[in-house]
C-alpha cells in the first residue's frame, strides 16, 4: 500500500492561502514533513540543501520563473534525485498539455481545486511509474543503450499499462543511437494503429533527420491541423521548410505558434533569426525584444538575443536611411541600441568572447548611425581583447564579427579573426564555404583543406578499429593545423582507445590529456563541449587507474 | 472600439473572469474542508452534514461548469489542446469517483465500477474526465442509492453511466445529435453539459469514425442511462 509518511515534501507556490491548505492535505494523508516555498528561486535553493521526494508546484509563480522554467532549471543543475516526483498544479484542466511535447515533462499534471484523495492518488501513480521504469532511467543515465532498449521490451510485455511509455523511451534510445531506420519503423508502427502525437511528431523528426524533407512537412502540417496546440510541431514545421527554403512560411508557422502561447525565450530566438534571413528587421527586433524581455529570470539567458537585438535595431536604421533630421522613432531606436549594449556588457562582464562581440557589434552599429568617433573607439577595445583573448569562438560568431569588421573597414582585424576561425573549425566544411567569401588568403584555406584530408583518412581508420593508422593521420592534421578543435579530440580520442591495450598506456594518456588541456578554454555552450568535458574525464579516470 | 474589438474583449474578460471564480470556489471549497475538520464530522447533526453535502455538490457543479465553458471558450478560438493517448481504463474511471468521493458519501449514493483492469484505450483524458465527472455529478443528482459504471472496448470505446433515478424527460432523448437546443430554464436544463459532451466526443475520431454520445431510459438501474461512444 502507498504511503506518504516516510516522504519529504516542498510545495511550490506564490498564493499562501493555497499552500497551508494543500499543507494540511498531506498531513491529513500522513506526511509529516512539508515545506513550503513561494517562488522558484526560493525552490532551487531548497532543493540544493535538501532531498524531496515529492514536488507539488504551481504552473503559475507570479510574474518570474513559470513552474516548467522551474522544472527545466532543476533538471539543468541536477537537482532532482532520480526518484524524485515532479507534480504540476495547474489552473484548469487542460492548460498542461500546452506544454504537452516539452523535453522535460513533469511527473503528473493536477488541475486546481483538487481533494486530498485525488492528490493522494496522483502521487502514487508518479511514484509507481517512476519506481516501474527506473531500471530503464538507470541505463539511459549510464548510456547504455542497447540494454535499455531490452528493458523497455521486457517491462513493456510484463506491464502493458506503460507500453506506451516503454516505446517513447525505446524511440529515444534508438534516436540517440542514430539507428534512423530503426526509430522510424517503430513510430510508424505505432501510428498505424493510433494517431498518438508524439509518435506522429517523432516520425516527422526522423523524416527531417533523413533529409526527406518533403515527407517530413507533410507530418508536421498534418499535426498542426490536427492538433493545433501541439506547438511543438510548428517547431518543426518552420525547421522543414527553412530546409525547404521556405523562409517566409517558417517566419508565418513560428509566428503563430507564438500568438498561441507567447512566453518562450527559445521560439522568439529562432522567430529572431528567420526573420533576419527574410530582412524583416522590425519583426527580428521585436522577437529578440521579447526573448529578452521573457528571459529576465531565466538561466537560460544568453548573450545572443542582446547582440541580435541590436542588430536588428542597427538594420531597421539603415533601411530607413538615415538623414541629417534625426526623428524621434530613429532616436528611440538608437537609445534601444545603446542600452542593449549597456545591459548586455553588464551581464555578461565576465565573458570575454561576448565583451569582444559585443564592442565589434557596437563599432558597426555606431557606424551606421554616422558616429565616426565611436566606431574607433568600440573597434579599438575589441582589438586589444581579441590579442590578449585565449577562450574559443563559436563558428558563427566569428563570422558575425568578420562580416561586421568587413562593414567598417577594419579588414586586418577581420582578417585575424577569420584565420582563427578557419583553423579552428576547418573541417566543417558549409562554415568554411561561407567564411572563404571573406577572406584573401588563399594559402590558408588550402592548408585547411589538407588538414581536412588528413583528418577524414584519420576518422576512416578510427571506425575500422585501425588505431594506430588512425593516430598517424590525426596527428599530421594535428600538426597542420594546431588549432583546430576536432580534430585535436579525434587525435585524444584514439589515443585514448589504443591506450586500453598498450603497454605504453601512460604515455598514450598522457599525449592525450596535453591535447585536451588546450581545449579547456571551450565554453559550456559550444556544441563541442560535451565531448571534450566527456574525454577529459576519461582520460583523467584512466591516469588515476593507471598511475 | 470595432465592434469585432469588443468581441474579442469581451472574451478575453469572459476566460479571465472564469479563472478568478474558479479560484473563489477552490478558497471556498478549502475554508469548508478546514471547518469540517476543526470539528470532527461526527459530532454534526444530520440536518447540517446534509447542509455540507449541498455546498460540496453545489460547489463542485458550479466547478465543472466553469470549466466547461472554458473548454469551449478555447474550442472556439482554437486553443483547446486535444492530446489523445493510451490510458488505462480502469483507473481512468476510479480516478473520476474518487474526485466526487466526497459527494457520494454525503449523498449516501454507493459506486459500481465494472471495467476490466487490463483494458487500455485511447482518448483525451483531461477533455473525458470533464464529461464524466459533470455526468456522474448529474448522476449523484438524480439518483436514489446506486449508480453502476460499465466500460466495453471491443471496436470501439464505450463508457455507459447508469443511475437508479427517474430518468431522463423524454423530450431530451429526442434531442440526440443537438443538445444545444434542451436549454429549458423552466426545468433547470442549460444544456451545457450534454453540448459539452457531444463536442468532446465528436472530437474523438478514428479514420472514418466519429464519437458520439447516447441518452437512454431504463438500463442496468431502471433509471437514466448515458453512453459515450470513443471510436
Amino acid at each position: 500500500m502507498f504511503t506518504l509518511a516516510n516522504k519529504n515534501t516542498l510545495i511550490i507556490e506564490d498564493f499562501t492561502e493555497f499552500a497551508r491548505s494543500v499543507r494540511t492535505m498531506l498531513y491529513s494523508l500522513g506526511n509529516q514533513s512539508v515545506e513550503i516555498v513561494s517562488n522558484a528561486e526560493d525552490a532551487i535553493e531548497a532543493c540544493r540543501t535538501k532531498k524531496f521526494d515529492v514536488l507539488l508546484s504551481d504552473y503559475n509563480l507570479g510574474e518570474r520563473k513559470d513552474g516548467q522554467q522551474l522544472l527545466e532549471e532543476l533538471m539543468a543543475f541536477d537537482l532532482l534525485s532520480a526518484n524524485c516526483i515532479f507534480i504540476m498544479l495547474t489552473a484548469e484542466n487542460t492548460s498542461a498539455m500546452v506544454m504537452g511535447a516539452i523535453e522535460h515533462q513533469p511527473d503528473n499534471y493536477i488541475a486546481k481545486p483538487f481533494t486530498a484523495a485525488l492528490l493522494k492518488s496522483r502521487i502514487a501513480k508518479a511514484v509507481e511509474k517512476k519506481e516501474t521504469l527506473s531500471s530503464i532511467s538507470r541505463c539511459i543515465q549510464k548510456r547504455k543503450w542497447s540494454e535499455a532498449i531490452n528493458q523497455c521490451r521486457l517491462i513493456a510485455s510484463e506491464k502493458p499499462k506503460y507500453r506506451m511509455s516503454c516505446l517513447r523511451l525505446e524511440f529515444k534510445c534508438l534516436k540517440i543511437q542514430n539507428k534512423l531506420d530503426d526509430a522510424l519503423t517503430l513510430s510508424l508502427k505505432i501510428i498505424s494503429d493510433r494517431e498518438v502525437p508524439w509518435a506522429l511528431q517523432a516520425v516527422g523528426e526522423i523524416y527531417f533527420l533523413q533529409k526527406k524533407h518533403d515527407k517530413a512537412i507533410n507530418v508536421f502540417k498534418n499535426m498542426t491541423k490536427k492538433y493545433p496546440m501541439n506547438l511543438e510541431a510548428y517547431d518543426w514545421l518552420a525547421k522543414t521548410q527553412q530546409a525547404l527554403g521556405q523562409n517566409i512560411d517558417a517566419q508565418e508557422t513560428i509566428h503563430m505558434a507564438i500568438k498561441k502561447a507567447p512566453n518562450v525565450v527559445k521560439r522568439q530566438k529562432s522567430l529572431g533569426s528567420i526573420a533576419e534571413q527574410n530582412d524583416d528587421f522590425g519583426a527580428m527586433s521585436n522577437a529578440f525584444r521579447q526573448a529578452i524581455y521573457q528571459g529576465k529570470h531565466s538561466a537560460f539567458s544568453s548573450p545572443e538575443e542582446y547582440i541580435k537585438l541590436t542588430y536588428g535595431l542597427k538594420n531597421q536604421l539603415s533601411q530607413n536611411a538615415i538623414d541629417s533630421t534625426k526623428n524621434s522613432s530613429q532616436d528611440k531606436l538608437i537609445l534601444e541600441a545603446e542600452q542593449t549594449f549597456k545591459q548586455l556588457e553588464n551581464k555578461f562582464k565576465d565573458d570575454t568572447g561576448t565583451i569582444i562581440r559585443s564592442n565589434v557589434a557596437h563599432a558597426a552599429f555606431s557606424k551606421t548611425v554616422n558616429n565616426k568617433d565611436d566606431v574607433d573607439k568600440y573597434s579599438n577595445k575589441a582589438k586589444r581583447m581579441f590579442e590578449e583573448f585565449e577562450g574559443v569562438l563559436s563558428p558563427q560568431v566569428s563570422l558575425e564579427i568578420s562580416k561586421s569588421l568587413k562593414e567598417i573597414k577594419d579588414d586586418d582585424f577581420a582578417e585575424a579573426i577569420i584565420k582563427e576561425a578557419i583553423q579552428q573549425n576547418l573541417d566543417d566544411k558549409e562554415f568554411i564555404k561561407q567564411i572563404s567569401n571573406f577572406t584573401q588568403d588563399k594559402e590558408l584555406i588550402q592548408k585547411c583543406k589538407q588538414a581536412a584530408q588528413q583528418n577524414e583518412k584519420g576518422i576512416y581508420h578510427f571506425r575500422k578499429n585501425e588505431f594506430k593508422e588512425a593516430i598517424e593521420y590525426f596527428e599530421k592534421a594535428f600538426s597542420t593545423s594546431p588549432k583546430n578543435i576536432n580534430i585535436a579530440l579525434n587525435y585524444a580520442q584514439a589515443l585514448l582507445k589504443l591506450s586500453q591495450n598498450a603497454k605504453n598506456k601512460i604515455e598514450l594518456l598522457t599525449l592525450a590529456s596535453n591535447k585536451l588541456i588546450k581545449l579547456n578554454k571551450l565554453e559550456v555552450s559550444d556544441s563541442r563541449y560535451s565531448r571534450y568535458s566527456e574525454l577529459n574525464r576519461l582520460t583523467q579516470l584512466m591516469l588515476n587507474k593507471s598511475a | 472600439m470595432t465592434l469585432e474589438k469588443q468581441h474579442d474583449y469581451f472574451s478575453l474578460v469572459l476566460a479571465s473572469t472564469v479563472h478568478d471564480m474558479k479560484n473563489s470556489l477552490a478558497m471556498l471549497g478549502q475554508s469548508l474542508n478546514h471547518i469540517l475538520d476543526e470539528q470532527s464530522k461526527n459530532t454534526l447533526n444530520i440536518k447540517t452534514q446534509k447542509d455540507v453535502g449541498i455546498v460540496q455538490y453545489e460547489a463542485n457543479r458550479v466547478n465543472n461548469s466553469l470549466m466547461q465553458l472554458l473548454a469551449l471558450y478555447k474550442l472556439e478560438n482554437e486553443q483547446l489542446p486535444f492530446s489523445p493517448n493510451y490510458h488505462n481504463l480502469f483507473e481512468f474511471i476510479e480516478e473520476q469517483t474518487i474526485i466526487l468521493a466526497q459527494l457520494f458519501e454525503a449523498k449516501n449514493i454507493s459506486c459500481e465500477i465494472n471495467v476490466d483492469e487490463s483494458i487500455d484505450a485511447f482518448f483525451d483524458a483531461n477533455l473525458l474526465s470533464i464529461v464524466v465527472e459533470n455526468i456522474l455529478g448529474n448522476a449523484i443528482r438524480y439518483s436514489k442509492s446506486k449508480i453502476i459504471i460499465n466500460c466495453q472496448n471491443d471496436d470501439h470505446l464505450v463508457i455507459q453511466i447508469n443511475d437508479d433515478g427517474l430518468g431522463y424527460p423524454d423530450k431530451m432523448i429526442d434531442l440526440e445529435g443537438g443538445y444545444m437546443l434542451g436549454i429549458n430554464q423552466s426545468t433547470g436544463s442549460t444544456g451545457l453539459g450534454l453540448f459539452f459532451a457531444e463536442q468532446i466526443a465528436s472530437m474523438h475520431q478514428n479514420k472514418s469514425d466519429t464519437g458520439y454520445i447516447i441518452l437512454k431510459n431504463g438500463g442496468e438501474l431502471n433509471g437514466g442511462l448515458f453512453e459515450i461512444h470513443i471510436p
